[in-house]
């Protein structure tokens, strides 16, 4: 960093203040909120801490260097104690959620780069939500939001445990069975090895992502239902593959594992749930039986359709309760900054299409000469040879 | 070959006897399910992309350890960076650490296996070639409890093909690249081990050209589990002794008779030795000693046994043809047949020589990894395939040719004389006991194997109870060719009762005693079986 020592400790300073700010400001802004987002979001703000001045580095690298028992303030104000206590508990495990955070944003943006909300995100963390205020709506995007994050935080979580950056993964080798919960991780990994880290990540993901959603409220049932869409998105698809070692290295002896998708399969996956989500009646919320705190119970809840003929919404299904802004037209109450300027596909019928995307406003024609980076060869190792080529490119942008 | 035990045993002491053989198949089954863990475990890691600024072949560079001594990691490969394919290192430690307890491999966990698997991400401009050569630099260091430095083990240039799919060819999307073999250590002696590789790029040469955009490594590591291990040794040490003990009692029995062996007879004892020595719990001595050729010897003790068990059955149904009249045939009269395992075995274990005999050397080498050791390995397996189906065939052709005969033989059975009636009954009777028994076995371990393919790993009763499918799947056919060889053994060993004299037939029937013989053929072929059955009758009233 070419960052002078003192530069960085006025950025500090500056920081500092600024949570302490935003900490005084959360519960008034969140209890404002009529219906509430639920109260699992906050933590996505971990995508962002301390960007303004560039400190995610030191900020999550520093919490793991100094020890158990301190966080960031910065990492503080946007963890609730189970959450800040699971990070103390975990080594390691905040450099893989602020990954996962981030791999999710970019999933989302990648998805939806095409439509009319295209996944806006706050280039500044300022205690408000990271990816603005249509998260406060239980609609399609919000739903897609959570899972998103939900699977990526998973995803990630299993990625480092593989990677051994989190080293306290558990180790059961017989999952769901009592008489081995005796046996050390040590004694354990010698009699049976340890379990897949999928396991981990799932626990791990329910317990962080999911801490202070409440079941009693339909926003939180939604979140719940969603965040839990998303870790079995990465779980379902989890390939498994085999290896035969027998008697001359054939199959009389065979020994499979899982292995972990790519993020992309899974953000198409749970794209295409949100292309059929489902729409959820608002009074379930009275039915629900909400059986204590982060107990089985929690996620025992069946959400009834909208609409009656519907089937009810299965596991790896995406719900909402609310319809969606039109994203046309700019909307302050969402966020919403409608699709003036957007670029457009004339040739499309889609939702990419000028037609659907300016939302009958039209659009302009220009057409610029632009220098482009075109004919990249990547060659191991890590050179990047690259032309730069002069096109004439036709824009077409939304009025 | 005269009355074996088996036909002189009493309904009763074989019904007992079988039930005893039966529960301790059972036994051996439920060990393996509900004690013994799954047989092997496969852990996936990522590798650390560990920098080395000297590009020191020499140096180790591992991610975890002392803070000053651990190596700087390198976060993404594809953005433009200033270093060169020798100052990335992909480096794995293992085992790791859980629930921040530092894991070690103990000697228990005997073999280790590592396979990688890379993830590329496809892009227009720089896509996977196809047949694109993959050079690996891979070096494998120990290290143990009390020590701080890496001591090598094992380096290697390897030359590896990448085999890599994409469905939907789009930027920013990964391809599905095949599994890449990278090791077998055929002892896991040492605590840790450090797997240092890398992909160099040596300039006018094919090498790690066209791979695509290379972002990680994968190693899936498979080790022998060591509860499973345990389990396995005290099958072994406990099957040592019960069947030397049935091996000498049978070969007592035989030299007692006062003439040279029958073929049969030495078959048998062939047979019996060969699963002694696959029994023999050698494997104690890799607690102590590194072995890495143990995986060697461990097939070879199992080709033996096959070689032993395919050349029994096929001399057993020759030798209960009933077509020549009882001349003393040797092994000379079968070498068509035989050769057919010979041959099989022969390649299997040239095979294996090569692969697993390779990995002794260096643990790196693939025999699949060249074009001539391909051919050479697919040319050996072939041959493997064909004598095997060529062995199948003759034995097939012979057991038909037995069942032929013992049909002929019944029809004319009620004409011969009660001795001549005896000895062809009791030739029937002990190919159809062997051939039940044989069939009942093989169809279990047919039918187990095929199981374990297409469940799960894991059964579940009630949600309680665990049963470790894969592991009870072992144990049992490990003890189910015990329990049939030493049943072999001790029924098929010669009888000492003597056949009842011609003149009269109903001596033994009539002697009161426990042991009537032939109570198990039809009665109606017979008139003395009838006539037994109500003496038998008379006796227990």
């Amino acid at each position: 960093m070419a960052v002078t020592p003192t530069v960085s400790v006025l950025i500090v300073v500056i920081g500092f203040t600024l949570m302490i700010l935003v900490g005084s400001m959360v519960p008034q802004s969140s209890a404002r909120i009529p219906r509430g987002r639920g109260r699992g979001s906050k933590w996505w703000g971990i995508a962002k801490v301390g960007e303004p001045n560039n400190l995610i580095v030191n900020t999550i690298r520093g919490g793991a260097n100094i020890g158990n028992n301190y966080l960031e303030p910065a990492v503080q104000a946007v963890l609730r104690k189970k959450q800040q206590r699971l990070v103390r508990e975990n080594r390691g495990v905040l450099e893989a959620i602020a990954k996962g955070a981030n791999e999710a944003i970019v999933e989302c943006k990648h998805q939806f780069k095409n439509r009319r909300w295209n996944c806006p995100t706050k280039s500044f963390w300022r205690g408000k939500n990271l990816f603005g205020k249509i998260v406060e709506k239980g609609c399609r995007e919000s739903s897609f939001i959570y899972a998103m994050t939900s699977a990526a935080v998973t995803h990630s979580v299993v990625r480092a445990c593989s990677e051994g950056s989190i080293e306290s993964c558990t180790c059961d080798y017989r999952l769901h069975n009592k008489y081995t919960r005796v046996m050390t991780p040590e004694q354990n990994w010698k009699w049976g090895s340890c379990s897949d880290n999928i396991e981990f990540g799932y626990k791990f993901s329910r317990d962080f992502v999911d801490a202070g959603e409440k079941a009693r409220e339909m926003r939180g049932t939604m979140n719940l239902h969603n965040n839990e869409a998303g870790r079995i998105h990465v779980q379902s698809l989890m390939k498994r593959q085999c290896k035969c070692h027998g008697m001359s290295g054939s199959c009389t002896m065979q020994t499979c594992w899982m292995r972990l998708p790519h993020l992309r399969e899974v953000g198409n996956s749970i794209k295409d749930k949100f292309d059929g989500a489902s729409r959820v009646q608002i009074s379930n919320a009275g039915i629900l039986r909400d059986v204590g705190r982060g107990g089985r119970g929690r996620y025992k809840f069946q959400l009834k359709p909208y609409n009656p003929d519907h089937k009810p919404p299965t596991k790896k299904d995406l719900v909402f309760y609310e319809d969606s802004p039109n994203f046309c037209e700019r909307d302050p109450r969402y966020g919403v900054s409608g699709t003036y300027g957007r670029a457009c596909n004339v040739s499309s019928m889609g939702v990419d299409g000028c037609d659907l995307m300016c939302c009958g406003r039209g659009y302009t024609i220009s057409v610029k000469q632009v220098v482009e980076r075109c004919k990249c060869t990547f060659q191991w190792c890590c050179q990047v040879e690259c032309k730069n080529c002069t096109v004439t490119r036709t824009f077409y942008t939304c009025k | 070959m005269a009355g074996t035990v088996l036909e002189n045993l009493s309904g009763r002491k074989l019904f007992v006897l079988t039930s005893i053989l039966v529960i301790c198949q059972i036994v051996c089954f439920l060990i393996g399910g509900l004690i013994a863990p799954a047989p092997s475990r496969a852990t996936t890691m990522l590798a650390t992309k560990c920098l080395d600024p000297e590009a020191n072949r020499n140096k180790w560079l591992y991610p975890r350890g002392p803070a000053s001594k651990t190596c700087r990691v390198i976060e993404h490969l594809e953005s433009d960076n200033p270093f060169t394919a020798d100052n990335i290192v992909f480096a794995f430690q293992i085992p790791f650490a859980k629930e921040n307890v530092i894991l070690d491999y103990t000697r228990w966990q005997q073999n280790l296996i590592g396979i990688l698997q890379l993830e590329i991400r496809y892009s227009k401009e720089s896509p996977v070639v196809p047949d694109a050569q993959l050079m690996i630099d891979a070096r494998l260091a120990y290290r143990n409890d009390n020590e701080t430095e890496w001591k090598l083990y094992a380096e290697s240039m390897e030359v590896r093909t990448l085999d890599c799919e994409i469905d939907e060819p789009k930027e920013g999307y990964n391809y599905n690249c095949g599994l890449i073999p990278l090791f077998e250590l055929g002892s896991l002696h040492h605590d840790f081990y450090l797997i240092n590789i890398r992909l160099p790029a040596p300039a006018h040469q094919i090498y790690n050209k066209g791979i695509g955009i290379l972002e990680d490594i994968h190693l899936v590591t498979i080790h022998q589990n060591g509860g499973f291990t345990k389990v396995w040794f005290s099958l072994k040490t406990i099957f040592t002794p019960l069947v030397l003990f049935v091996l000498v009692w049978y070969w007592q029995r035989v030299k007692a008779q006062g003439r040279p062996p029958a073929l049969l007879e030495k078959l048998i004892l062939f047979l019996g030795v060969a699963i002694e020595f696959l029994n023999l719990p050698i494997e104690w001595l890799t607690l102590f000693i590194d072995m890495p050729y143990m995986l060697l010897i461990g097939d070879i003790r199992q080709g033996i046994f096959y070689a032993a068990l395919l050349s029994f059955w096929l001399v057993f149904t020759g030798e209960h043809l009933m077509e020549s009249s009882g001349d003393k045939n040797t092994l000379h009269t079968y070498w068509k047949h035989l050769s057919a395992v010979a041959v099989g075995c022969v390649a299997l274990f040239l095979f294996d020589l090569c692969e697993r005999g390779a990995h002794v050397a260096n643990p790196f080498y693939s025999l699949w990894a060249t074009p001539v050791g391909t051919r050479l390995a697919l040319g050996l397996i072939i041959a493997a395939g064909i004598s095997a189906s060529l062995y199948f065939i003759f034995l097939s052709w012979m057991v038909w040719r037995v069942f032929r005969n013992i049909s002929a033989k019944r029809t004319a059975l009620p004409a011969m004389s009660a001795v001549r009636r005896m000895h062809y009954q009791g030739i029937i009777y002990r190919f159809k006991f062997l051939m039940l028994t044989t069939l009942a076995c093989a169809a279990m371990t047919v039918i187990g194997f095929i199981l374990g393919q297409v469940t799960e790993d894991k059964w579940k009763w009630d949600g309680e109870v665990d049963i470790e499918y894969t592991s009870a799947f072992y144990t049992g056919v490990y003890g189910m060719w015990n329990i049939y060889a030493m049943a072999l053994l001790s029924l098929y060993a010669p009888s000492h009762k003597r056949w009842p004299p011609e003149r009269d037939p109903y001596a033994n029937t009539n002697s009161g005693t426990e042991e009537i013989e032939f109570t198990r053929l039809e009665p109606d072929t017979s008139e003395i079986s009838a006539l037994a059955s109500f003496a038998k009758k008379v006796a227990a009233d």
